[in-house]
């Protein structure tokens, strides 16, 4: 009886000195919380010669890893995991887990090194879909451009009824800002922009004492109010 | 400035990224999940939920090397677990809550499943793939059984036919293991059988002419070898004759191992001692002994001479005893096959199923032992299974209730030879899985005609008379204010056909098939490797016809047809109904192998030679009485016919009527064939041209005229063709105003080689671009063989190579690891402006092999299984390449990252102005430009692509295990109204603005009047 077993263990014992069990866990997070959410994973070295599944309880092992560098990743439908590169070596010592960016050089090996067990945490779900863009009557008239258009719109019927009710004074005073904004375009559109500015300018310093004829004006729409009356 | 440039080109490369949008999913594509056609007998499963509810799945393991779950009910997959191919499912066994499954060679590694959902629970590896044993059968040597004495859940668990593991259910650990002392010597083991004072383990020992029986009792507990013994026996057709039989009686559970020897049943009863000597049970010769999944209820069947069944039980005295006896067989009938079951009191049931060539209809019979007082009731019944469309029934699993007294209700599971797996309840049938879809060898997407209006009047209008004619158009006529209002309801508010619609037809359809606006609706035809030709609606997924292929004379001694090539023949355009040519070679059970055509009409699936008579088998036409080495589809003018080469590289036409001999005759002395020819491990590439006459044989030869000079321990593995599309333009325009013009050489392959040393594994892989007609290389990379495998994927088309490896890091010390994808581009001559036109040059010509090869090499994010461009009907479109990843998604990569004059630094306005961005080493890995989002494409062997009748749109369809169909829009729907085009704005905005006119007219009016009125 005692020889089976010895051979067993011989065997075993073989095995363990030649290739090394790599051993790990995926952490369950809120972006992966359980198997179900998975799917069936496995968990390769370099192009997934070397394997171990995940089991429901996240963990894994890859049997028999001969020592040597290795990329370790994950191979899941929905999932994002980061890459790790292991280092098994030929020694008894636990084998050593680094970060690793795809498409770097191996060598030289990152300076950071991460705990073994390995432990892989789920970063990211895939998302596959681009929302759809759909009609909307309110957003239509969110758009600044919308807006615009109806603002003119608005003003231009409503225009002919300003002008109707203002006060004779202010109508000139518009009159003749309408004018100058006149004479500044045709002279822009003409090239000559000195005078443009010039023009510009004198409006600024004409239109900037210009707050305090505000009240009047309210004043006076009240006169013409009362006027109609 | 440049931020703004920069910032330009990110809002584009997002406006152009091609996605879906969740409500396009489901409708612009369809997924067909499929397990694979069964290997053994499916069987019930039945598990006991927490409320005393039971539920139950049927469970399979594949020739697809999945094993999965079937939900009885309605026929759609619970679950599957897919296994990688070097690691073969050997053995599996449900208990309780759990499946047990063994894989690799000589089970290296065990699995736990939970039952219900296929999640894994455990896997533990228990021996190196190199040091397991090979078998014929593979599920020799391995077994698994459970624990049932107690609640440990624990796993006994037999490999390599010498090694028994107890494992533990809870934490998945090995407890104890016992491996045979002699395992070189010749007993292999084969069985495992649980009881709670010993493990017996049962196998055979080879002795001169026959195996000997022999056992060994092993302690449950500590795994210490009790007993050993061989059994005086002498069994020639190895251990399917075995068979172990249990009794649950007062006494703990007794065991008996029985099994047929010379005609009659031996049997021995186990016992921990193994002191028991074998009795033979008198009475009636048998000629086989049957496993029906009931062992552990004492039942087992076995067959006379004369063909009747028989039940043997074992019953509680310890004797086996003929409990029934199934009579009624005879040569009308075929050979009954038989299953058993359990209900969900645990009583068991024995089906038994045949076909009767008389009545055209398949019988079962149901036994129920426990019921008529214990004499056992049988209820009988017919159902009328189509054997013309399904094949031969080849297992059968029952599953049986008993609401009443005498009364029983069945249904049957049968899985049959063309792979359909059916469920039959008493005679109604509730579902089929058409499975040999996992095997799909051949597909072609074939277009359909566009739909029959009905034209009442046509060819009318020259006889009838003038009144007849106005009557007729007045009728016509009064429904003309309907169309009109119903013309400004539809121009105001209606949909116009938008390209993300599903096109798929409404359940109640009955029109015949036809094709949607844009030619998105074709029909797939799919042949598979189980003697089964399929259309399926590209709308859906849904089989429209399918068709059993006929074996010809084999059928006398049996053998499979392989389908190798699939051609159309005639389409639409060519003014007819579809028509396509399946290739396939046909390996007869004698070892006889031949080329067989088979002709169909793409629509309906009949035959278009004739030779089948209605909807019974489709039968083909022997073309070469050999294997085939190529076949090409030739085009001549509107006529179009198969060319087929056989080992002796003689020509052979399909169909071979005199015009096509004809026109074969004429084109004979311009073709050149680039041929893969040779044995496995050392196949040659030679270039070939056909005689311009007939030999002496009737047929034209083609005759090598140069070999590739390859070193002689390369094997090239496969040539890699452009497909036949066409291409738009024939060069490209740089930014700077000057032109590359694409190298178009309609001769060049791409050939892929592996290196390897004699009987070693590969060291190198390769991959060439060679000239066809004259087989200069102008073009060769040396690749690494990582693992000693090449597995090097190629796409090719226009003058754009892509192909697929992964770097193992070996040929640079510090270099990554990583997949790679190098693309690669061929321009005439030697640089910008330098035209050969090689697409019409002379083969002679030496400017054919004066071009310039752009490259880029990528860093790819995972390994791939195929790899395919898109196709649009006038090659306008960009060509994106289309992946299948190992993660089981199909995934597009855009030519743009892909562009292999993507420049080392910032691009400068020129480039910009080609829309050529900064090269980067990684690919980005978009999940948004995954095609199968969410589903699990499971193992996609090839991807197909076809036009649609938008040049913008090109048709995906892929299949391996699953069927998956979509499609893509690489540069966007161009050619359509955009999906987000707002008609209610326009008609908004139109309606508005005509508002604003009726309004403001009489107000301008009568302001214009005011102004005259009073003008100063």
């Amino acid at each position: 009886m005692m020889i089976p077993l010895l051979i067993l263990t011989l065997v075993s014992l073989l095995c363990s000195s030649l290739a090394f069990d790599l051993k790990g866990r995926v952490v369950w997070n809120e972006i992966c919380p359980g198997i179900g959410d998975l799917g069936q994973a496995k968990v390769v070295l370099d192009n997934g010669n070397l394997y171990g599944s995940v089991t429901r309880n996240g963990q894994f092992v890859i049997p028999e890893v001969p020592s040597g560098t290795y990329i370790l990743s994950v191979v899941a439908h929905d999932h994002a995991f980061e890459r790790l590169r292991i280092d098994v070596l030929d020694t008894d010592t636990l084998p050593e887990v680094r970060p690793y960016v795809p498409g770097t050089p191996l060598s030289p090996p990152s300076p950071v090194t991460l705990p073994y067990p390995i432990t892989l945490i789920p970063r990211a779900r895939y998302d596959y879909y681009t929302p759809q863009e759909s009609f909307n009557l309110v957003g239509m008239f969110q758009n600044p451009m919308m807006l615009l258009m109806l603002g003119t719109g608005v003003l231009m019927l409503a225009m002919p009824y300003i002008m109707k009710n203002m006060d004779p004074e202010v109508l000139q005073e518009f009159k003749e800002r309408q004018a100058k904004i006149t004479d500044i375009q045709s002279s822009i559109q003409n090239g000559d922009l000195k005078t443009g500015l010039s023009a510009m300018m004198g409006g600024e310093e004409k239109t900037s004492p210009a707050p305090a004829p505000k009240p009047q004006a309210s004043a006076a729409r009240n006169r013409g109010k009362n006027k109609r009356r | 400035m440049l931020t703004i440039v920069r910032f330009l080109w990110a809002s584009f490369a997002i406006w152009t990224a091609y996605a879906l949008h969740p409500s396009e999913a489901g409708v612009v594509d369809w997924h067909k999940a499929l397990l694979g056609v069964p290997l053994t007998r499916p069987d019930f499963h039945r598990t006991t939920g927490a409320h005393g509810a039971t539920r139950s799945v049927v469970l399979t393991a594949t020739s697809n090397n999945v094993i999965g779950a079937v939900h009885p009910e309605n026929g759609t997959v619970a679950w599957r677990y897919l296994f990688e191919d070097r690691d073969p499912v050997v053995g599996y066994k449900a208990y309780n809550d759990r499946l047990a499954t063994l894989s690799g060679p000589g089970g290296a590694t065990f699995r736990i499943l939970d039952v219900n959902s296929g999640h894994l629970l455990h896997e533990l590896h228990l021996h190196s793939a190199d040091s397991g044993r090979l078998f014929e059968p593979v599920n020799l040597g391995v077994a698994i059984a459970f624990d049932d004495s107690d609640k440990s859940k624990d796993t006994f668990v037999l490999t390599n036919g010498h090694t028994l593991r107890r494992i533990n259910g809870k934490s998945g650990d090995i407890v104890w293991g016992w491996t045979s002392p002699d395992q070189t010597s010749l007993v292999v083991y084969s069985k495992v059988v649980t009881t709670s004072d010993a493990i017996y383990l049962i196998g055979l020992a080879k002795s001169f002419a026959s195996y000997t029986v022999h056992v060994s009792a092993i302690s449950p507990d500590n795994g210490e070898l009790l007993s050993d013994a061989d059994v005086p026996s002498s069994i020639i057709n190895g251990p399917q004759g075995l068979i172990v039989v249990s009794h649950e009686g007062t006494r703990g559970k007794s065991v008996r191992l029985a099994w047929l020897e010379q005609a009659r049943i031996h049997s021995v009863a186990l016992t921990p001692q193994l002191k028991d000597k074998p009795t033979i049970k008198k009475g009636s010769a048998y000629l086989q002994v049957h496993d029906i999944g009931l062992q552990e209820k004492g039942l087992f069947v076995a067959t006379k001479e004369d063909g009747s069944g028989r039940v043997i039980r074992f019953s509680e005295d310890g004797a086996l005893k003929v409990f029934w006896e199934f009579a009624d067989s005879s040569p009308k009938y075929t050979e009954s096959t038989y299953a058993g079951g359990l209900d969900k009191d645990g009583w068991p049931y024995i089906a038994r199923v045949y076909w009767s060539h008389v009545f055209r209809q398949a019988s079962a019979h149901v036994l129920a032992p426990h019921l008529a007082e214990g004499k056992g009731l049988v209820t009988g019944f017919t159902f009328p299974f189509e054997t013309q469309k399904h094949g031969i029934i080849a297992n059968v699993a029952v599953d049986a209730a008993n609401p009443e007294e005498f009364r029983v209700l069945s249904r049957l599971v049968l899985t049959t030879t063309t792979g359909a797996v059916q469920l039959w309840q008493q005679d109604q049938h509730q579902w089929t899985r058409e499975e040999s879809l996992a095997d799909i060898r051949v597909a072609e997407m074939v277009e359909l005609p566009e739909p029959q209006l009905v034209a009442s009047q046509v060819g009318i209008e020259e006889t009838e008379s003038f009144g007849a004619r106005l009557r007729r158009q007045l009728a016509d006529a009064q429904d003309f204010p309907q169309y009109a209002i119903n013309f400004a309801k539809r121009f105001a508010t209606g949909s116009y056909a938008s390209a993300s619609s599903s096109i798929a037809p409404a359940s109640n359809d009955t029109s015949p098939l036809s094709r949607d606006t844009f030619g998105f609706r074709k029909i797939i035809v799919a042949a598979t490797s189980h003697g089964k030709v399929f259309g399926i609606d590209s709308a859906n997924g849904e089989i429209i016809w399918s068709r059993v292929f006929g074996l010809g004379w084999a059928a006398e001694v049996g053998g499979r047809i392989f389908p190798l090539k699939i051609f159309t023949t005639r389409t639409v355009s060519d003014g007819d109904t579809p028509q396509v040519v399946i290739v396939g070679q046909r390996k007869a059970d004698n070892s006889l192998v031949d080329t067989v055509a088979f002709h169909i009409d793409a629509l309906t699936g009949e035959d278009v030679s004739g030779t089948s008579i209605g909807q019974d088998i489709l039968q083909g036409q022997d073309v070469i009485a050999g294997a085939l080495v190529e076949a090409y589809l030739f085009q001549d003018g509107p006529t179009k016919y198969v060319v087929l080469l056989d080992e002796y590289l003689q020509v052979h036409l399909f169909p071979d009527t005199p015009e096509n001999a004809d026109s074969f005759h004429k084109v004979a002395p311009s073709i050149h064939l680039p041929l893969r020819t040779g044995t496995a491990g050392s196949h040659r590439l030679g270039g070939h041209k056909v005689s311009p006459e007939k030999e002496f044989t009737g047929r034209h030869i083609a005759y090598p005229i140069w070999t590739a000079s390859l070193p002689p321990n390369e094997d090239v593995r496969s040539i890699v063709t452009r497909p036949h599309e066409p291409v738009a333009s024939l060069g490209k325009v740089l930014g700077n105003r000057t032109t590359l013009y694409k190298y178009l050489n309609p001769g060049v392959v791409v050939v892929l080689t592996s290196t390897s040393t004699p009987s070693g594994p590969a060291t190198s892989c390769g991959v060439y671009v060679i000239d066809g007609t004259k087989g200069t290389i102008l073009y060769h990379a040396n690749l690494p063989a990582a693992g000693g495998v090449c597995d090097v994927k190629a796409a090719f088309t226009e003058n754009w190579l892509v192909y697929h490896y992964y770097d193992d890091g070996s040929a640079n010390a510090d270099q990554a690891k990583s997949y790679r994808m190098v693309s690669l581009e061929f321009y005439e001559g030697s640089g910008v402006d330098d035209k050969t036109s090689s697409s019409d040059l002379s083969a002679y010509s030496n400017d054919t092999t004066r071009i310039s090869v752009y490259e880029q090499s990528y860093v790819f994010p995972r390994g791939i299984s195929t790899i395919t461009t898109t196709s649009t009907k006038f090659g306008i479109t960009v060509k994106d390449i289309l992946v299948a990843g190992n993660n089981h998604q199909v995934q597009s990569f855009p030519r743009r990252f892909l562009d292999p004059r993507r420049p080392n630094r910032k691009p400068t306005a020129e480039e910009q102005e080609e829309w050529l961005i900064q090269y980067d080493p990684l690919l980005p890995d978009d999940p948004k430009r995954v095609l199968s989002h969410r589903y699990q494409v499971a193992r996609i062997r090839k991807i197909i692509t076809s036009p649609a009748l938008l040049e913008s749109t090109s048709l995906v369809f892929g299949y391996g295990v699953d069927l998956f169909f979509t499609r893509v829009a690489p540069s966007k729907t161009f050619d359509v109204l955009n999906e987000n085009f707002n008609k209610a704005q326009l008609v908004l905005t139109v309606a508005g603005l005509a508002l604003a006119i009726v309004i403001t007219k009489p107000m301008v009016r009568r302001k214009r009047l005011r102004e005259r009125w009073y003008a100063s």
